[in-house]
């Protein structure tokens, strides 16, 4: 080997070297350092990328949501031919029951996007702070709570979900009767996808199939939020407290458009409106329900007078 | 390399990458092809090994502002990867697809294994499942995709065979 060839080729490893020395430093870098580096980056050089990633997933949807868009709009065609009255209450009830109607206000509506696709299910990716969302605040879906923002940025935020290891909510039981702390269950294989609900007072048993809501306590979550619901309890060494596994209320699986709910709806709280949304249908079949008995009620009362009419002329003497 | 070869490739580059964050969640599947990783093999087959692992680092750097808790991972993932390929590419990188498919193979499913091990975000079972099943999935995916870029790619802008 030559003399340059030999120089080329220090000067390549060398080179690969200082990279490699690089990249350590970065992995070995403070959080506080690691966020200031990668907002920066996602401030320039990514945020084309991600909103080109953000149509891409919007177009993925609705390709695929496209065939069982035509069934249900043939369908519902069809049958609003005969019954075009109650479906479009049925649509403005339905439009009651969702959950941004119950919130009504202080929240952003945001798509939930994944990082680089490999070992990143503990996080999403959503709008930034230009969009309203600020750092610490909840995200939320329909069926409960998805995570809470970690990072915001002007164009992006980064949030953690409920499988995250530093992910924690002060929780309650849908009854009030018992508090504890909430955290992912962690372990290996599909256990890592359950919650575990520590700190419950020994006083305090919780039954199987039992809600857990978002305490309020603490600030971050407001009150009544549902996070899942009870599945056993866990067997640990501690004598004074008790602790249950939970199924998350949100799966992560498909999550896709999310709401990120504002500081000031979180001072404000959110107490009864999942409960108002779960309990939108019993209520409109309670109403239903109501409506057939008031009509049962009516068509007896007049069956009634009909025969009290019978009776009377019964009673009376013929002309 | 001339100032042509360099645009042609710097132009195939930025379609991977813009392909990366297009078609990828288009397509949506478990099973994903890792067009950096293609992009970077593309870099590292016509430049030295100190050229790839810079690439790489940069590539990873950029793309791990997304992922801020392994913030390190890709990038030491891809500058190995970079560098490896650079410095095997005589050996690997001939006219044979096959032989093509294979280093492309290697690549993204060493760039895995450095990138969850560096990670740490998954261990034991877990580790193994993505490392042994997914990952080697993703790779044969990718080396599929490399050789369709590869192929596409050959025609060069002086019309000679590279």
């Amino acid at each position: 080997m030559s003399r340059p060839t030999r120089i080329d080729a220090r000067v390549d490893v060398a080179a690969g070297a200082a990279c490699v020395v690089a990249a350590l430093v970065c992995l070995a870098l403070p959080t506080a350092t690691r966020d200031g580096f990668s907002g920066a980056l996602r401030a320039t050089f990514m945020a084309p990328l991600v909103n080109l990633q953000k149509s891409a997933e919007l177009s993925r949807r609705t390709f695929s949501g496209h065939d069982a868009a035509v069934v249900v709009a043939d369908s519902v065609a069809l049958r609003s031919l005969r019954l075009t009255g109650v479906e479009q209450e049925n649509a403005r009830l339905r439009a009651l029951m969702g959950l941004g109607a119950s919130l009504e206000w202080g929240f952003v509506p945001a798509e939930a996007l994944r990082g680089r696709g490999v070992g990143d299910e503990q996080s999403l990716i959503l709008s930034g702070r230009r969009a309203g969302i600020e750092p610490q605040s909840p995200v939320v879906t329909e069926d409960g709570l998805v995570g809470q923002i970690e990072r915001s940025d002007a164009t992006i935020s980064t949030a953690i979900v409920w499988l995250h290891p530093e992910f924690r909510v002060s929780a309650m039981a849908m009854d009030g009767e018992a508090y504890g702390l909430v955290q992912a269950h962690g372990g290996t294989g599909a256990d890592r996808f359950f919650l575990e609900m520590r700190g419950v007072l020994i006083r305090t048993e919780l039954k199987p199939g039992a809600e857990v809501v978002t305490s309020g306590l603490g600030g971050v979550f407001p009150r009544g939020i549902p996070i899942g619901t009870v599945v056993s309890e866990l067997e640990t060494p501690d004598r004074w407290a008790r602790s249950y596994v939970l199924r998350p209320a949100v799966s992560l699986s498909n999550l896709g458009s999310v709401l990120v709910l504002k500081s000031d709806r979180v001072r404000a709280g959110v107490e009864n409106v999942w409960t108002t949304a779960a309990g939108a249908d019993s209520g409109a079949r309670r109403i239903v329900s109501a409506v057939d008995s008031m009509a049962r009620l009516a068509g007896d009362s007049s069956a009634a007078r009909q025969r009290r009419a019978a009776a009377v002329g019964a009673r009376q003497p013929p002309p | 390399m001339n100032i042509g070869r360099v645009l042609w490739v710097g132009g195939w580059v930025i379609a991977l990458v813009l392909l990366q964050y297009t078609l990828r969640p288009l397509l949506g599947w478990r099973v994903q092809v890792d067009f950096l990783v293609i992009a970077l093999l593309m870099v590292a087959v016509r430049s030295r090994p100190a050229v790839a692992a810079f690439c790489g680092f940069a590539l990873g750097v950029i793309t791990d502002a997304l992922t801020p808790e392994a913030f390190g991972a890709g990038a030491l993932a891809m500058t190995l990867v970079g560098f490896a390929s650079s410095w095997l590419k005589a050996a690997f990188f001939t006219e044979n697809l096959a032989l093509n498919a294979i280093f492309v193979f290697a690549g993204k499913w060493a760039f895995d294994i450095v990138y969850l091990t560096a990670a740490r975000g998954a261990s034991g079972s877990d580790l193994a499942v993505q490392v042994f099943l997914w990952s080697p999935l993703a790779a044969a995916l990718t080396a599929l995709a490399g050789i369709a870029v590869l192929v596409a790619s050959r025609p060069a802008p002086d019309g000679r065979r590279r």
